[in-house]
């Protein structure tokens, strides 16, 4: 076994490097582990901004900012939860521009804030528009400045698991090659969304779902994993994410008609709809033929080259780079991708789960925040803010108990595993199986949800499992091997996304970002104000329930 | 091999190891030029493999050439040894130093103007192009670099950081910012925008501000300076030893006399002043007029220099947003 720790954090985005200073401050002796260097981590690519209720451009307060997060919830979020977030979020936010997080200003100096969809008052605090990039450096500097530990480009693949307790994680060092165990009191998983279930998608390569169906197969549920919140405006066909600064700015969304379809669905807000309302009009035109290529056009050429450039300029170049389109003579082609996944490791206020030592935090938790909708600015306060607490209970957790024993069996037995599979010669290679899963999960469960599309996906994956039983790793070596870790992301996937099924035919309405038109229009309080809870048995998903936790606010009607 | 036409050099090489060669080994991670992960060379000059669009250079009927980036060791294939490049980084202290321990209870004022000033450094997402390409590395390893050192300037430019002079002191030291050979290649293969070597040079400005000016590019600096107010000129018997100090430039007399004997060097008495001095000198005040120095002047001197480009190009720049002291950088949602 490599070493022992008192606190290990799996994952080096906001969430995990924010988790691992704070055990640290706690007296803890912490270590981060993560597949890719944490700066490249993708919490960098958050453009918009963090909510907290500072008040520093209207009067404002927790309790608004829980309520609006509630009602965008659709009411599936926790509200002790919510509460917590909201509570905790101001000071959190301080102490990041403490550290040196280079936001952007007002007026009189203090951090500037903004308003975001569905939120009542300006409260997202921002800079330019490389918020979770600052954010990501910022926590970097601070974890240097702690000289803390971090294993680079190790990649996780088991939690070690002895004596019912979470004793540490074995993980693939990809340098050097080998498997290494690195024990430890307790561990946060930290690992991020797995956006690449979609082909369309706004989230990087690395998000790939892994601390999630890590978990699960130590016998830890995933909650709410039906709920993926598509972003109406991502750039085909690489899916990166177009602002929503420029519908703000006046850009129109038109079908293969050049009509502004937007005045049947939402004539009042038009462009400004909220994001679901949005996805959904879009793909009716899409899925009613008046798509262009499977896409809407986002038109901004009313707007003029002078705009453009001075206003949207980031937007330019994106568009020019990843589409070759330049939206000064062009309109640009866009479709709702898969952006944010509010589901995730089941996990109670403190981060924890039902597996002793183990935590999570972040976009893989679901504590939940977010319930069947997150709002523009909530997932960066949620990495934070439970970050921190997860850190702080492991760190108690660890220093008043025992030590670490994990049995060498674990690692030979993995190490056996993983034989099998670098031995294998003959077989497929993981890319074609990996491109049918996105392939088919964007067109059978995205941005509307059909029974028999649903039932369908069910069959295709568990084809693709099939497939994946005989898979080929090519590259055979120890140095940077990706070739193998590919592999091992797309396991993750095909796993997370049977879960996703599953919860997904069993909730039967209509709520936040699972959209069932076609036979449960409307939301169900009363059968379905609870969320969904899917553990894993003999290599199948198996669906419970949970309540929700409400407090003060009994659900009402989402309108805005 | 087939590639469809959106795509850019990242998205070919995942075709590649897809398709053709499954050991095929490269960095990747968010494909929108935000995570750094993908630096690598492209016919010889580092580039962002997710920025790179395919098309032109196909159309052209160009077969280009693809390896590693420069000045770091290579792993496997595109895969380079990042270790020494983060040492580096470490060396400059990158974290706020506000001088105390304890949290303020609420956010520091600092005005958006105070920010705007490391505005460009702060979009640096440590890819490596810089470093890729920079001369002084190539013959000095031990070279700070264009990344390091335009993370110092983050630290030192920051209104809220108070540990400015301790920082310049190591900044100044060997392979510090005076050993940058002003090739400005990083900030032409700079894919953010971050331009390092103009952070270079507004450490230069600030430590020579600050009295940090015991290396000799300090006072080679201060010594050009000087030379336009008195002559006009620049006189290199005297530079010599105003910068390497006496005994270095004793050892250089040979050197000097030959360059003498072929009439490069005015004879040093008596003090020979330029014809047009008076013009070196309105330019000194002029820029000496623009009222402040240090790191802030030479960002107002880009500025200044921006201007003089953007009307020669006849307004072609006019639209192209710029960061400008007090006024805020367009905001985006995501
Ligand atoms: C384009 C885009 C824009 C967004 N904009 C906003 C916004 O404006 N405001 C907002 O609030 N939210 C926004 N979000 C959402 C928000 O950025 C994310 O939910 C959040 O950053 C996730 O952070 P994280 O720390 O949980 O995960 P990540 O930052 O994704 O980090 C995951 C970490 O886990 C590591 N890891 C993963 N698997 C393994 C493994 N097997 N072994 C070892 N390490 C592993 C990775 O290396 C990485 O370090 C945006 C998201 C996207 C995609
Ligand atoms: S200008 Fe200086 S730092 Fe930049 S590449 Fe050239 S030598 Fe290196
Ligand atoms: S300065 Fe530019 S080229 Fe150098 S590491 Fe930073 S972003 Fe990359
Ligand atoms: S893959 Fe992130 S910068 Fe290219």
């Amino acid at each position: 076994m490599e070493a022992k720790y008192d606190v290990l954090v799996v994952g080096a985005g906001c969430a995990g490097m924010r988790a691992a200073i704070e055990a640290h401050d706690a007296g803890a002796d912490v270590a981060l582990i993560s597949k890719i260097h944490p700066v490249r981590s993708h919490s960098g690519a958050a453009e918009g901004g963090i909510n907290a209720a500072l008040g520093n451009a209207s009067e404002d307060d927790p309790e608004k900012h829980a309520f609006d997060t509630v009602k965008g919830s659709d009411y599936l979020g926790d509200q002790d939860a919510i509460q917590i977030l909201c509570d905790e979020a101001p000071d959190d936010v301080y102490q990041l521009e403490n550290w040196g997080a280079v936001f952007s200003r007002t007026e009189d100096g203090r951090i500037a804030q903004r308003p975001f969809g569905a939120a009542g008052e300006p409260r997202t605090a921002y800079a330019a528009d490389i918020t979770g990039h600052v954010l990501v450096h910022v926590l970097y500097e601070q974890v240097m400045k702690r000289d803390l530990k971090v294993y680079e480009e190790f990649f996780v693949w088991k939690l070690a698991v002895d004596d019912d307790r979470c004793q540490g994680v074995i993980a693939w060092n990809l340098l050097d090659g080998g498997l290494a165990t690195i024990g430890a009191k307790t561990v946060i998983l930290a690992t991020g969304g797995a956006g690449r279930l979609y082909t369309g998608t706004t989230n990087a390569y690395a998000c790939t779902g892994d601390g999630m169906a890590i978990a699960l197969r130590e016998g830890v549920a995933l909650k709410d994993m039906e709920m993926m919140q598509f972003h109406p405006t991502t750039l085909a066909p690489t899916g990166v994410l177009i602002t929503e600064g420029t519908r703000g700015e006046g850009a129109f969304l038109v079908n293969s008609e050049g009509d502004r379809f937007l005045k049947n669905y939402a004539p009042n807000a038009m462009e400004l709809a909220s994001r679901d309302v949005i996805s959904r009009a879009e793909q009716t035109e899409i899925d009613e033929g008046r798509g262009v290529d499977g896409n809407v056009l986002l038109d901004m050429r009313h707007l003029g080259a002078e705009k453009i450039l001075e206003r949207l300029h980031g937007t330019r170049e994106l568009s020019m780079v990843f589409a070759g389109v330049d939206p000064i003579y062009e309109p640009i082609p866009v479709r709702p991708g898969a952006h944010y996944h509010m589901g995730g490791v089941d996990t109670d206020v403190w981060g924890r789960t039902s597996l002793e030592g183990l935590y999570a935090a972040g976009e893989c938790a679901c504590v939940s925040v977010h319930g069947a909708n997150r709002l523009g600015g909530n997932a960066l306060m949620e990495t934070i803010t439970f970050g921190k607490r997860a850190a702080s209970h492991a760190a108690d957790w660890a220093l008043t108990h025992t030590t670490v024993e994990v049995r060498e069996a674990l690692e030979t037995d993995a190490e056996r595993e993983l034989r099998v599979l670098l031995d294998r010669t003959e077989g497929e290679r993981p890319w074609s199986i990996r491109n049918e899963l996105a392939e088919t999960m964007h067109v059978n469960f995205g941005v509307f949800r059909r029974e028999d599309q649903m039932r369908k996906q069910g069959e295709i994956v568990d084809s693709l499992r099939e497939r994946f039983e005989s898979v080929v790793v090519e590259d055979k070596g120890d140095v940077f091997n990706s070739d193998l870790t590919q592999a091992l992301e797309l396991g993750f996937l095909l796993e997370l996304a049977e879960c996703m099924v599953i919860a997904g035919l069993e909730r039967k309405e209509s709520r936040g970002a699972h959209a069932r038109p076609y036979d449960y229009p409307e939301r169900d309080d009363e059968n379905y104000m609870r969320h969904t809870l899917v553990t894993w048995q003999d290599g199948r998903p198996k669906l419970n329930w949970k309540p929700v936790t409400t407090t003060k606010w009994q659900p009402m009607e989402r309108t805005y | 091999m087939d590639a469809p036409e959106w795509a850019c050099l990242l998205d070919v090489l995942d075709l590649i190891k897809d398709k053709h060669d499954g050991t095929l080994a490269y960095r990747k991670s968010c494909r929108m030029m935000i995570c750094g992960s993908c630096g690598m060379r492209m016919d010889g000059r580092a580039v962002l493999a997710c920025k790179e669009r395919m098309k032109p250079i196909v159309d052209a009927g160009h077969v280009p050439v693809i390896s590693a980036m420069g000045n770091m060791p290579v792993l496997k294939d595109l895969v380079v040894d990042m270790s020494p490049f983060w040492g580096k980084i470490r060396s400059v202290k990158p974290w706020l130093d506000p001088g105390y321990d304890e949290v303020a209870e609420k956010e520091r004022i600092v005005s958006q103007q105070q920010m705007n000033v490391i505005h460009k450094e702060a979009l640096c997402i440590m890819c490596g192009c810089c470093v890729s390409e920079c001369n002084s590395m190539e013959a000095d390893p031990d070279f700070m670099g264009p990344a390091a050192l335009a993370k110092g300037f983050r630290f030192v430019g920051d209104a809220r950081d108070q540990a400015d002079v301790e920082r310049l002191n190591t900044l100044n030291e060997e392979h510090g910012i005076w050993d940058c050979t002003r090739c400005y290649f990083c900030n032409e293969r700079c894919p953010k925008g971050v331009d390092p070597r103009d952070a270079i040079a507004k450490l230069g400005a600030e430590s020579v501000k600050q009295g940090v000016d015991h290396d000799m590019g300090a006072k080679h600096a201060k010594w050009f300076i000087r030379s336009t107010e008195t002559t006009g000129w620049l006189r290199e018997t005297e530079l010599v030893p105003k910068t390497q100090g006496i005994i270095e430039a004793i050892k250089q007399t040979g050197f000097a006399l030959k360059l003498a004997r072929k009439g490069k060097v005015p004879p040093p008495f008596p003090p020979h002043v330029a014809a047009d001095v008076k013009e070196a000198r309105a330019l000194r005040e002029l820029v000496g007029e623009q009222g402040r120095d240090g790191a802030l002047g030479i960002v107002q001197g880009e500025h200044a220099l921006g201007r003089i480009e953007f009307t020669e190009e006849a307004g072609a720049r006019e639209n192209a947003p710029e960061i400008q002291p007090g006024v805020e950088p367009p905001p985006a949602e995501g």
